[in-house]
């Protein structure tokens, strides 16, 4: 088992390299494949680029970030969610569990119809960090914190957050700023330029790499905290410590591409039909299949209806919600 | 023939052998008859010019204006930027910013609700247009936003906005030669520029722009101009089209539209900004047309709007 | 050589006071049973003893190591717990099961090394899985988990090993070769302790008894001394006569009417 889970990796990370390579040269401009990568090693300082500075401005500042921010809020959004379920002991959670998403959209639809876009990501990260900070503090203030506690106190700080922001949108939007919000709302790429790339990139190597080692930590949940405690496991401090980085994670990524629906959810299951449950191979491996769906699934969604332009959050919503009801299916036929 | 070219023959000929038919106060002109009407998939009749208005957008609220009509508007609503200037001292009240409710409504008592938008007829907007027809309330959406297929414009043209201009004349019992004759000539001094200049029609949008496309009234009007639309290939009146095929089309001209909601001049700002559009041959040499948005829905503004735009394209050097 | 030692331990849940200052020792490698009725806090003193939980007061040492002041980890290389009915929706095999027992030994990174691999496999060898390594844990009947459990807390390789109900699920054969084990672990110098609730087993296989009624220690010491009918029917309310095994020289409890 050890040694497949070793043998998917490298597989996987080949296929993200091939993925992010392909998905390069695709784009309403048609660019040849050689002419694509001239252009980007030009960039890495080897070489010339044969193309004008425009379509070279199309390879370098449209397609090349798109990409790569594509790969880290997959890898992001894949690995909280892997850690998430785990933490809530739930196989149906998500990243956005505990408020985060809701909080981040309303902090972004604020910003959106302020007219200050340029604050978006900021504002949509501190969206996310309060709505977690307003489902801990009601999680505690039902008692002791447990996980299932923390679930529903999540669900009511979404709700709230999700009412104020429809009645923020009802109430104030013109024209057809609603296009731009929807958008948001959806989970999209278009906007990732390469201060997102740093800001996804940033998130996924120091927050996300340190999670990917954690996994022997949740396997050792596996059997309640008592058993985690016997085996040396400070459980407080792992959980609190796992449910900080996952906000922090999700949070960057969310604030880069809205909430981008389904990865976190949908792909995890898909690793553990690979390589089983065991989380020491489960989160770097789902990291890695996150990051290829998601390039995938962006470049889906600017070639489908080329030229026009579909938010990617529609393409993993269209793909993750069958899969979702048929793991729902498998669940009620396994229990 | 179709029903509107019967109704107008027969108001035709009605006015030809009464004479001009102008505001009839005391309704005692023979010549006029009950006018029906087809509006986007709703019928009804018009017995009486309508006294009091309600408009919806800015698109009906200039109508009636151009017609001679703004005294008959008892209210406003979700209006999409100020009046031009001819009518800027017109004393409208206004109703509500955005589309106003069923009962603000119909408690100012109209006889006649004019909307821009057929979504303005909602449950949650000025209500349904069935149950508004229920009332008395006779409603009209401007044909050019129809939505159904059959209705839908396939791709807008001049006569479509003289067609709407006619209509609601015959509805008002007033006369619109004269403003068709007016917007025939405006139209007529445009020369079209004959140097196959690319355009594109920016309305909104930051990570992907939402531009005018193939069959509505930005098209209409960069054809007018003589300019080729990046997007014209697209069958929407509007869409989202990628930065990508903007870069890729690079187009000759960029046509700004100006919402307080969404400036001119932070769609500048974005172009100059974006690493991959800021090269684009229309930005580094600044060739902006700008257009207030509410001059760009089909309306009695835009034959006027394009001889702006062409006034304003001639003024650019390339 | 001083095995587990614990003075004082007081645990409170709720506002109660479930274990009312406890002293205990149980002396190195030997297998000790702890008894008393439902209720009576048995679950709750094991937690304090392994340091799994921390109670109010009271001090607990290992080979006059202090456990509750330990960092965890060495703490979890010193003592090993085993919970009663614990179960998991995960489905992790059995061998990835016993191999969590390596954790205070193995930091995150370290992967399992040839010598784990061989603990491992001793392990299920001594609750005789081997067979069982690469099963789904979540389709083991309860006994089989329980002794997978079991493998995982010996896996760990701790000099002491506290257990609660081990036999709970257990047929006679699981359960005798269960205690037998135990038995064998202790005599290598481990010091266990289990919480029984069998008078019958923990008279016939525990070298020594620790009583326990409502919070507080009743008796405590060589079983054949400490479990006489009076103690029976004080701490169980029934009447009971204890016999000694001709073949095992163990005491045996034979129980009357109520």
């Amino acid at each position: 088992m050890r040694r497949g889970a070793v043998a998917w990796g490298i597989a996987l990370g080949a296929v993200l390299v091939a993925s992010i390579t392909l998905a390069v040269t695709i784009g309403p401009a048609e660019i040849r494949f050689d002419e694509v990568w001239a252009s980007i090693l030009s960039h890495l300082g080897l070489g010339a680029s044969p193309l004008t500075e425009l379509r070279d401005g199309i390879v370098w500042e449209l397609r090349m970030p798109r990409v790569l921010t594509a790969a880290a809020v997959g890898a992001g959004l894949a690995l909280s969610g892997a850690v998430m379920q785990a933490l809530t002991r739930n196989p149906l959670a998500d990243p956005y569990l505990l408020g985060l998403s809701s909080g981040a959209s309303l902090g972004a639809v604020s910003v959106i119809l302020l007219g200050a876009a340029l604050l978006l990501p900021l504002a949509a990260f501190l969206g996310a960090l309060l709505a977690l900070g307003a489902t801990l503090l009601l999680a505690s203030a039902l008692g002791r914190i447990t996980p299932t506690r923390t679930v529903l106190a999540g669900l009511a700080v979404s709700s709230l957050a999700s009412a104020i922001t429809s009645f923020v949108i009802f109430w104030t939007v013109t024209g057809d700023s609603y296009r731009e919000i929807l958008s948001w709302l959806l989970g999209s790429l278009a906007g990732a330029r390469w201060p997102a790339v740093a800001i996804a990139g940033i998130a996924l190597v120091v927050v996300g790499i340190p999670i990917m080692f954690t996994g022997r930590l949740l396997d050792s949940f596996a059997f309640g905290d008592t058993s985690a405690a016997a085996l040396g496991v400070n459980v407080q401090g792992t959980r609190w410590a796992l449910l900080a980085g996952t906000a922090l994670l999700t949070g960057a990524m969310v604030s880069v591409s809205g909430s981008i629906g389904f990865v976190g959810l949908i792909l995890p299951h898909a690793v553990r039909l690979l390589v089983g449950p065991g989380h020491r191979a489960l989160l770097p491996l789902s990291a890695l299949v996150g990051a290829i769906f998601l390039v995938w699934a962006d470049t889906l969604a600017r070639t489908l209806f080329d030229p026009r332009e579909l938010p990617v959050g529609i393409v993993t919503a269209l793909i993750g919600a069958p899969v979702f009801a048929l793991l729902l299916a498998r669940r009620r036929a396994d229990a | 023939m179709s029903r509107l070219a019967i109704a107008l023959s027969l108001a035709s000929a009605g006015l030809l052998l009464g004479g001009c038919a102008a505001a009839p106060a005391n309704g005692t002109d023979a010549t006029v008859s009950s006018v029906s009407i087809d509006n986007c998939g709703t019928t009804f009749s018009v017995d009486a010019a309508p006294e009091r208005v309600i408009t919806i957008k800015s698109t009906s609220t200039e109508m009636l204006l151009a017609l001679g009509l703004g005294d008959r508007i008892i209210g406003t609503g979700f209006q999409d930027g100020p009046l031009p200037e001819e009518w800027a001292d017109s004393d409208i009240p206004v109703l509500s910013e955005m589309v106003p409710g069923q009962e603000a409504v119909l408690e100012e008592e109209p006889d006649f609700v004019y909307a821009g938008w057929e979504s303005n007829f909602s449950a949650e907007g000025a209500g349904e247009r069935s149950e508004l027809q229920d009332l008395g309330v006779d409603t009209y959406v401007s044909p050019a936003a129809c939505k159904e297929a059959a209705y839908k414009p396939a791709k807008l043209d001049f006569d479509e906005i003289f067609d709407e201009i006619t209509e609601i004349a015959m509805i008002f019992e007033t006369d619109p030669s004269e403003l068709i004759e007016a917007q025939k000539e405006t139209v007529a001094g445009i020369e079209p520029d004959d140097r196959g200049l690319t355009a594109l029609w920016y309305s909104s949008g930051t990570d992907t722009p939402y531009v005018g496309a193939g069959t509505g009234a930005p098209e209409l009007v960069l054809e007018t101009l003589g300019l080729k639309n990046i997007a014209g290939g697209i069958d929407d009146t509007w869409s989202p089209f990628a930065w990508e095929a903007v870069v890729d089309a690079n187009p000759d001209v960029i046509v700004l539209v100006d919402a307080s909601w969404n400036t001119a001049e932070s769609k500048i700002a974005l172009l100059e900004s974006n690493p991959a559009t800021k090269n684009l041959d229309a930005v580094k040499n600044s060739r902006y047309l700008f257009i207030p948005f509410a001059a760009g829905e089909a309306g009695v503004r835009t034959a006027p709007a394009a001889a702006d735009l062409a006034a304003q394209l001639s003024a650019l050097s390339f | 050589m001083s095995g587990l030692e614990a003075h004082d331990i007081r645990v409170k849940a709720g506002g109660r006071l479930i274990i009312d200052g406890i002293d205990c020792t149980v002396p190195p490698g030997t297998l000790a049973a702890l008894i008393g009725p439902n209720g009576a806090g048995k679950s709750t003193l094991l937690r304090s003893l392994a340091a799994v939980e921390k109670p109010e007061t009271g001090e607990v040492s290992f080979e006059g190591t202090p456990l509750l002041s330990l960092p965890r980890r060495q703490r979890a290389r010193l003592a090993a717990f085993v919970e009663q009915d614990a179960a998991t929706e995960l489905s992790l095999t059995v061998e990835a099961v016993v191999a969590l027992g390596r954790m205070p030994h193995l930091s995150l990174w370290e992967a399992r090394d040839a010598a784990s691999r061989t603990i491992i496999g001793e392990s299920l060898d001594a609750v005789g899985m081997r067979d069982f390594a690469g099963r789904d844990v979540t389709t083991l009947s309860g006994g089989e988990r329980q002794r997978v459990l079991l493998a995982k807390a010996l896996a760990q390789r701790a000099p002491l090993l506290l257990l609660d109900e081990p036999t709970n699920h257990l047929d006679i054969r699981a359960q005798l070769s269960t205690l037998a084990l135990l038995r064998s672990v202790a005599s290598t110098g481990s010091t266990v302790l289990a919480a029984l609730h069998d008078l019958g087993l923990a008279a016939a296989w525990c070298d020594t008894v620790i009583v326990v009624a409502d919070g507080r220690v009743v008796a405590a010491g060589e079983t054949a001394a400490t479990l006489t009918p009076e103690l029976i029917r004080r701490v169980y309310g029934v009447r009971a006569t204890v016999f000694t095994d001709p073949v095992t020289r163990r005491p045996v409890i034979g129980f009357g009417e109520l």
